[in-house]
């Protein structure tokens, strides 16, 4: 098979497409707009819809309608526009329909930077809208991880008619390496028992809203349960990377990860041993990566470019908060090797804290 | 001799207030789906407002909500069902307030739904605050319990003129206030489930309704309200009819 040479953003929208993803509607902001871009002109060619929408509530409330018809269908956003997302997430979640939503982060509150940044987990993982849900969320670190990720997105938003979000930032979005695409496939949007088709009269009709309404409250409270628990359990998703005979490890996710790979061959031959452990799901969060680490290790280091650490409290959770964790946060800047080693020794030598994780 | 009966997609009771008209409504989409022969391939939308309780009542399959979102939802349907008859049944919150943007841009996208919006001049759903599209100046509702001032809260907006700008087939506002307008109400309506069937396109039918309930009159003098008052503001007719030319 040839690889290809693509932007992250386009290996997300191009694996989507693949994916049978036949309906996109979404809105321009930077970082991520070359997967709006990629769809204005080759969606239609797949005889699929392409929407600009007039704004992020606009084209999800579109995506909301098509989801309910059983089609494929994806958007993409980044930061401020992700957040307008958020009604029609939580609606997408109510009535349990497959949707997967692209959200490119980058870096800082408000307005921000539109450069790289990893602020948005809190919003991915903890939820940005209102009630009980949650998203299954996949951070690529690479160009192939963006399509693999976003392949699998459609999948897994199926199996579980759960809303899929692709956490990539203003780095992996916009860098170019060689990308193996996976094989195209069709979906059929006819498949379901409970899309909206528009049935005929003598036929049972499909009502897409809270599915609760409908259920009720008695059956559908241990049946989303149960959903959440299963997903929590099944769709862990992680690497591990020379942890078993580390002394410390390293945490990071997305671009971050690449640097401490990075770190963690360098920091060897000089006789220091680092290991990485690296989500690939954020949600849920694998805490299974933690459970095994060997008696070597003495601290974990959460290395995010965000301003506090927020993948922290899921590292305490994972590990039981069971050696210290430390903070290597770089806010709008990328890490660096020198630094996360620099870092480390200081650890060793107890010249930096714990992190407090607030 | 004409035999007059329930459309049979109405399956069920809906729980709108006594004396509110979008009962009525919804009974003239029914008529309207049925005599083109259309009920057998219709998906419908509807806000978390009042036009919610249609849901139960008709035989279609529908999607509800998010608040103000119809026309989009509505869209984003149509484009992946294009043979499906597709509408919209909202009040006037959803369609001109919260949601004018969606709606704005459906008609601009002249996307061939049929829209229904529900003029009442009030949140019915809320308990009766004031609609900054319909409220006329002076009426009292919890919001604006003085009476809307024109000078604070603006004065309310004939959207079917603002709509007129756009390149689309329909626009027209009918009333219930008397069988005449509710015949004539319902002729808007057929014509915009037609013009959707020929693939034309974006068709709003706007429609004035009392709301006895949160207007705190009784039923008779809410369709007085309507003829003496709102009508005056928001005259019923055609706007717009492009006749199918594209």
């Amino acid at each position: 098979m040839d690889y290809v040479l693509m932007k992250g953003n386009e290996a997300i929208a191009e694996a989507a497409l693949r994916a049978g993803c036949r309906f996109y509607a979404g809105y321009p902001i930077t970082p991520q707009s070359e997967i709006l871009e990629y769809m204005s002109v080759n969606m239609e060619k797949r005889g699929g819809i392409f929407i600009q929408g007039e704004n992020e509530i606009a084209s999800m409330s579109m995506l909301y309608g098509a989801a309910a018809c059983g089609v494929r269908c994806m958007s993409s956003s980044s930061g401020p526009g992700f957040d307008l997302k958020q009604e029609e997430i939580s609606y997408l979640s109510a009535a349990e329909l497959p949707a997967v939503v692209v959200n490119a982060m980058r870096y800082g509150l408000g307005d921000g930077e539109i450069t790289a940044g990893q602020d948005s987990y809190w919003v991915s993982t903890r939820g940005g809208g209102h009630g009980d849900k949650r998203l299954i969320v996949l951070a690529p670190a690479s160009v192939q991880e963006c399509a693999d990720l976003t392949y699998l997105a459609f999948d897994l938003a199926e199996k579980y008619r759960n809303v899929v979000e692709i956490l990539s930032d203003g780095a992996v979005c916009q860098m170019i390496e060689k990308c193996y695409l996976p094989e195209a496939k069709e979906h059929d949007m006819n498949k379901f028992d409970w899309a909206l088709t528009g049935k005929p009269r003598d036929q049972k009709k499909n009502k897409a809203y809270n599915v609760s309404y409908y259920e009720g409250y008695d059956s559908y409270n241990p049946r989303i349960r149960n959903k959440l628990h299963t997903m929590f359990r099944d769709e862990q998703r992680w690497e591990s990377f020379m942890v078993e005979d580390a002394e410390i490890v390293l945490v990071a996710y997305g671009i971050s990860s690449r640097v401490c790979r990075s770190a963690v061959r360098q920091a060897r031959k000089e006789g220091l041993k680092l290991g990485l452990i690296r989500p690939i799901t954020v949600w849920p969060y694998p805490r299974k990566a933690f459970e095994n680490v060997p008696d070597s290790v003495k601290a974990y280091v959460s290395v995010e470019m965000s301003l506090t650490s927020q993948m922290g409290e899921d590292i305490i959770l994972a590990s039981h908060g069971d050696r210290p964790l430390y903070g290597y946060l770089t806010a709008k800047e990328l890490p660096t090797v020198e630094g996360i080693i620099d870092y480390c020794r200081e650890i060793q030598a107890g010249k930096v804290q714990p992190m407090e994780v607030i | 001799m004409p035999v007059y009966r329930k459309p049979e997609s109405i399956i069920n009771t809906a729980g709108y207030c006594g004396g509110c008209g979008h009962g009525v409504i919804q009974r003239l989409i029914a008529e309207c789906i049925e005599e083109l022969g259309l009920q057998d391939h219709v998906i419908a939308c509807v806000d978390i407002a009042c036009a919610f309780w249609s849901q139960d009542a008709l035989n279609f399959e529908f999607i509800a909500g998010p608040h103000g979102r119809c026309a989009s939802v509505a869209t984003g349907i149509k484009k992946v069902r294009p043979d499906a008859t597709v509408y919209v049944h909202a009040g006037d919150g959803c369609s001109y307030v919260i949601g004018l943007d969606e709606t704005a841009y459906a008609a601009v996208r002249d996307v061939p739904i049929t829209m229904i919006v529900v003029n009442n001049g009030i949140f019915g759903m809320t308990g009766g605050q004031m609609n900054l599209a319909t409220t006329l100046v002076g009426d009292k509702t919890l919001s604006s319990k003085a009476g809307r001032n024109a000078e604070t809260m603006g004065k309310p907006v004939d959207m079917l003129k603002a709509l007129s700008a756009f390149d689309v087939e329909f626009l027209a506002r009918g009333a219930l206030y008397d069988p005449k307008h509710i015949d004539q109400t319902k002729n808007f309506i057929k014509k915009g489930f037609e013009n959707q069937r020929d693939v034309k396109g974006f068709s709003l039918i706007e429609v004035l309704s009392p709301c006895p309930t949160n207007w705190k009159l009784s039923p008779v003098d809410a369709m007085a309200k309507i003829k003496n008052e709102n009508e005056k503001v928001f005259p019923v007719g055609v706007y717009v009819d492009r006749g199918g030319a594209k």
